[in-house]
This record gives C-alpha cells, sequence and structure tokens, in this order.
C-alpha cells in the first residue's frame, strides 16, 4: 500500500528461539523500542516478552457473533411469524426449538467470517497485497529483531545485536 | 508440602457433613411413604450421581494418558482419587442391584413381576431390564472399572516409589498406557449399558439414544467441578506448588466446553423429541414441563448460562474467585440435572404401585418437585463421603507424581 511511510530498519537474525526471547526480553529492559518481531513459527512467550496487550479480536468476534443469532433469530421470527406463516408439523408458528439449530450456525458464521475480515483489515491484509519480506529466511529458520532507524540509533542497534548473539545484521528499507 | 495429611478439622469438618447425610436419611425414611420411595431415590440419585463422577475421573485420565497429554500431571493425584471412589460407589450400587431382588425398594418399574408379564413394553425390554442384568452388569462392569482404577493408581505410585526410572525405559508408563487404553471402550460402551440400567430404566417405558451421552456429559461436567474445587481448595492450603493458573484455566477451559456439550446433547435430546412429537416420547418431557417447570428451566440457565457467559472470557478462568464460584453453581447445577432424570420417574412407578393414580398428583411433592432440606442435606452427606475418601487416597501417596514421563511438561504448561 502505497500510502504507508517507508521505513529505515535494522534487523539481526537469531538462529534460536531461546536466543530472541533473552534479547527481546533485554531489548525492553534496555527501554529501546522494537519495531517487530520475526518468526517462522508461534514462539511462546513472547507476547508478553514483548509488552503486547491482549488482542481484542475475540471482543469482535462476540460481537458479530450476537449479530449472527440477532440476525438468524429476528429473521426467522418475521418469516415465519409475520411474513408467511406456515403450520410445519403441527408446530406453533413460534417455534423456537427449530430455530436454534440455525442461530447456533449463523452465529458461528458470522463470528467466524467476522472475525477473519477484521483481521486482514486490520493487518492491511487481502487478495492483491505484496508482503514486504526483510528476509526470506525468517520464514524458514530464523528469529529476527528489528528496530526503526528513527526510534533506535542505529550503532547502538548495532551494539545490542552483537551482545545479544545475533549471527547477522542487516539494514533495510521497507 | 508434597505428602497431604489430613488435618483434624478437615476430617471432622467431612465427619459432621457424613453426619448430616445419615441424620437426613434417617429422617427422611421416618416421614417418608410405605416404599421408602423418597430414601431410596435420593440413594440413587446420589449414588449413581458420585459414581459417574468416578466413572468419568476414570476416563479423563484415560484419554489423557493416550492421548499424550501430560498438562494435567502435576494434579493427577486429584483424578486418581476420584476414579478410586469406584469402589465405594460400586458397594452403593450393589445394594441397590440386591434391593431389585429382595423388594426392599420400588424405585424400577420393571422389577414388579406381575406388571411386567401383562405389559408387552415391558415384557419386550425385560431381557435387558430384570434384576439379574442389573447385577451382572454393575459388578462386572463397575468391578472392571475399579480393578483397571486400581491397577493404574497402583501403577502410578510404583513408578514414584521404585527410584527414578534410570535407563528411561518408562516400564511402570507403558503399562499404564496398555490398562487406559482397555479402559477406553470399557468405559465408553459400558458406561452407557449401565446409564441405561441405573438412570434410564427408572423411566421404564421411555427410552432414548442419546440418553447415555447426556448422562456422561453432565457427571463429566461435575467431575471437572469437584477437581477445580479440590485443586483450588489444596493450593490454598499450601499444597500443589507446581499447580498455577495457567492449569486452572486448562481446567476451565474443559468446564466450559463441556457445559457447551451437555447442552448440545440436552437440546439435541429435546429437540428430537419435541420435533417427532410421538406420544411415548414426549411423556418424558411432559412430565417435567407440567409437574417440574422449575427445575426443568432452572436446570438450563444454571448449567448452561452461568459457565457460558461467565468463562467466555480468557481471565475469569485464571481467577480463584470466579472459578470457584462456578465450579460451586455447575456442581449443583448438574445434582439437580439428575435429580430432575431419576425424582419424576420414581414417584410415578411408587404411586402406581401403591395404588395412586398418576393422573391425581399434580401440584407440589415433597422432596421431588424441588429438592428440599432433607434431599440437600443426603447430597452433603454424599459429598463428605465422596471428598473424605479422595482426600484419604491422596494422603496414601506423595502429590506430586515426580517420575511421570510427563511431569516437566505439565510443570512448564503455559497456555497465554
Amino acid at each position: 500500500m502505497a500510502n504507508i511511510k517507508e521505513r529505515e530498519v535494522i534487523y539481526g537474525l537469531y538462529n534460536d528461539e531461546e536466543d530472541l526471547l533473552r534479547a527481546v526480553k533485554s531489548a525492553r529492559q534496555d527501554h529501546m523500542e522494537i519495531y517487530d518481531v520475526f518468526t517462522p513459527f508461534p514462539v511462546h512467550g513472547l507476547d508478553p516478552a514483548m509488552g503486547l496487550e491482549e488482542s481484542r479480536l475475540h471482543i469482535a468476534g462476540f460481537i458479530f457473533g450476537t449479530i449472527g443469532a440477532l440476525t438468524a433469530f429476528l429473521g426467522m421470527t418475521w418469516v415465519f411469524v409475520k411474513d408467511w406463516p406456515n403450520i410445519f408439523g403441527g408446530k406453533p408458528y413460534w417455534s423456537v426449538p427449530a430455530f436454534i439449530p440455525i442461530t447456533f450456525e449463523m452465529t458461528v458464521l458470522f463470528a467466524a467470517v467476522g472475525m477473519t475480515v477484521s483481521f486482514y483489515i486490520i493487518n492491511g491484509q487481502g487478495p492483491g497485497v505484496v508482503n514486504k519480506t526483510l528476509d526470506d529466511r525468517i520464514t524458514d529458520d530464523k528469529f529476527c529483531i528489528a528496530f526503526d532507524k528513527a526510534d533506535v540509533d542505529a550503532d547502538r542497534a548495532e551494539a545490542f545485536f552483537k551482545n545479544t548473539g545475533a549471527v547477522e545484521i542487516n539494514s533495510k528499507t521497507i | 508440602m508434597n505428602q497431604y495429611s489430613m488435618t483434624s478439622s478437615q476430617r471432622n469438618f467431612l465427619f459432621g457433613a457424613m453426619g448430616i447425610g445419615v441424620i437426613c436419611m434417617i429422617l427422611t425414611w421416618m416421614i417418608d411413604d410405605e416404599l421408602h420411595t423418597r430414601f431410596w431415590s435420593n440413594l440413587l440419585l446420589n449414588s449413581t450421581f458420585f459414581t459417574l463422577i468416578s466413572v468419568m475421573a476414570l476416563f479423563f485420565m484415560a484419554a489423557s494418558i493416550t492421548a499424550y497429554a501430560g498438562w494435567y500431571v502435576t494434579f493427577k493425584r486429584i483424578i486418581e482419587a476420584f476414579s478410586l471412589f469406584m469402589v465405594v460407589g460400586l458397594v452403593l450400587l450393589i445394594i441397590i442391584g440386591l434391593g431389585n431382588y429382595f423388594h426392599w425398594h420400588h424405585l424400577y418399574h420393571w422389577t414388579d413381576t406381575a406388571d411386567v408379564a401383562t405389559d408387552q413394553v415391558l415384557l419386550g425390554k425385560s431381557s435387558f431390564l430384570n434384576a439379574n442384568w442389573y447385577m451382572f452388569g454393575t459388578i462386572i462392569f463397575g468391578g472392571a472399572w475399579a480393578y483397571l482404577a486400581y491397577k493404574i493408581r497402583d501403577l502410578s505410585v510404583s513408578e514414584d516409589d521404585d527410584g527414578a526410572d534410570v535407563d528411561r525405559t518408562f516400564k511402570y508408563h507403558n503399562k499404564i498406557r496398555v490398562y487406559a487404553a482397555i479402559l477406553l471402550p470399557l468405559i465408553g460402551f459400558a458406561s452407557a449399558a449401565m446409564i441405561w440400567q441405573w438412570i434410564m430404566s427408572v423411566d421404564a417405558h421411555w427410552y432414548s439414544t442419546m440418553f447415555a451421552w447426556y448422562t456422561s456429559a453432565s457427571a463429566f461436567v461435575a467431575m471437572l467441578a469437584l477437581a477445580i474445587l479440590l485443586v483450588i481448595f489444596l493450593k490454598s492450603r499450601g499444597y500443589f506448588e507446581l499447580v498455577n493458573e495457567n492449569h486452572i484455566h486448562d481446567l476451565g477451559k474443559y468446564l466450559f466446553a463441556f457445559s457447551i456439550f451437555w447442552t448440545y446433547l440436552w437440546f439435541s435430546q429435546f429437540m428430537l423429541i419435541w420435533y417427532a412429537n410421538i406420544g411415548e416420547e414426549t411423556i418424558y418431557f411432559k412430565e417435567r414441563y407440567n409437574n417440574y417447570a422449575t427445575l426443568f428451566f432452572a436446570n438450563i440457565a444454571i448449567n448452561f448460562l452461568v459457565p457460558f457467559i461467565i468463562l467466555m472470557r480468557n481471565d475469569t478462568k485464571r481467577k480463584v474467585g470466579t472459578m470457584t464460584f462456578v465450579a460451586i453453581v455447575v456442581l449443583l447445577g448438574h445434582w439437580l440435572d439428575f435429580f430432575l432424570m431419576i425424582k419424576p420417574g420414581t414417584l410415578i412407578t411408587a404411586n402406581h404401585a401403591m395404588g395412586v393414580e398418576t393422573e391425581a398428583v399434580q401440584g407440589f411433592v415433597s422432596g421431588f418437585t424441588v429438592p428440599s432440606l432433607l434431599d440437600l442435606g443426603t447430597f452433603i452427606g454424599f459429598l463428605g463421603l465422596f471428598v473424605y475418601v479422595s482426600l484419604w487416597i491422596m494422603s496414601k501417596a506423595a502429590l506430586t507424581p515426580k517420575n511421570d514421563p510427563y511431569l516437566e511438561e505439565s510443570v512448564h504448561h503455559h497456555v497465554v
């Protein structure tokens, strides 16, 4: 996306997730603001080490689910009670138990689709978006910490990477 | 503290609870009708409730072992202790089974030979619903569960006592795995047959293919609630240093998930019967809807809405206060669920045997329509017995299984 400003990034690559976790913790202790951390797989304890807040995606999920439940239930109520009342198997028009499975399914559908779409929008992802990557190997076997040069002095970052056992230090504009 | 020993105040408290139970049962016997329906139905209710809790504890353990689950190992002594209550449960159910032969009680319509001979439905079921099968199933299947629970517990304790398994052959654990694998089908299939015998045959003419699942789910949730309460209690007394909020969190997830599973089964059973609208099936819900409406609706509210709403968030599952509250509510709720399964059928059977027209029985019946103090007191007595037996078994071995191969995994268990 063109409107995102370009960043000068300095990043270090680590061979092991334990090294990465220690480095993230010491960066936090030194009050160095981390631009982002990239790992090939989810690393346990990384979110609290980076000081990330709990995701609010599940709140969106709850709201979408509620909307789905209401849509299904009120929709069926309107159709079968007001718009086109029919008697099925001698049951009353407003036969709540028969509505429950569809209400449940619509809740799941709305929550799942809503959360997926929200997730993509929040992260600027979607069909046709080309992701800029710092290094191809962070999707394979390398663990990466990146600093924005606007936030952290390049020399300081370099010294930090050397101290914490990074195997490679690079700069890149993304 | 790694070795639990019961303090005298805890022992006194639990014996007090059992005393209340005994007094309530004696009082119930004294004010009862001529068949002592209320006494016997309370005995059946609490025996099956706590026995099935121990069966489900055994199932939880067998499933976890077979699935290579390690997270529960720090508190697995609780689950083992629960599963060994099966021995006590077996005695209680054998008493009820003997009652079928000697007509001590009139809980099951199918024990009435004169009625069975003239009743086509009961006659058709009589090859399964008879005193011999009841006794055979209870002793063989219940005995097998109790034996395997004992074996697994025994091996698990030997694993600790036999010194560290230096060559890492896991010989005890491998044996436990074999027993767990045997247990899974044995509980999966046989528990259904025993639930039909013990509980569903109270409504002798009625049947539902969902019933065994639904009852198992109910007992499973109750087992989790009791495990959570006991973990929290023992942790507050300084035991279980290795159990932290991550284990409580996962127990909470189990409680949440299985409460929804229970609701799913309850609703499936209800909706299919409601939709098909066949008289011999709807009679079950008609009876409960008309004469037990309070419990009927309270059942869903307590067992679905409370855990669903409270445990939906992440942080409520990690806090002792909310977890204790939900566990207590849900434990009582599932006891009420069992109450609602057993009481209406026994009342109808007893009234029929005493020559009272069923249609004439309306309104409030003490000890049946809602649980009154005597019924709750009996429940407290059995709860005290269950907790006492569990704690007594736990006091026989170290609380942390130090040689369990999954201990490290459990110690480092993180969920967030």
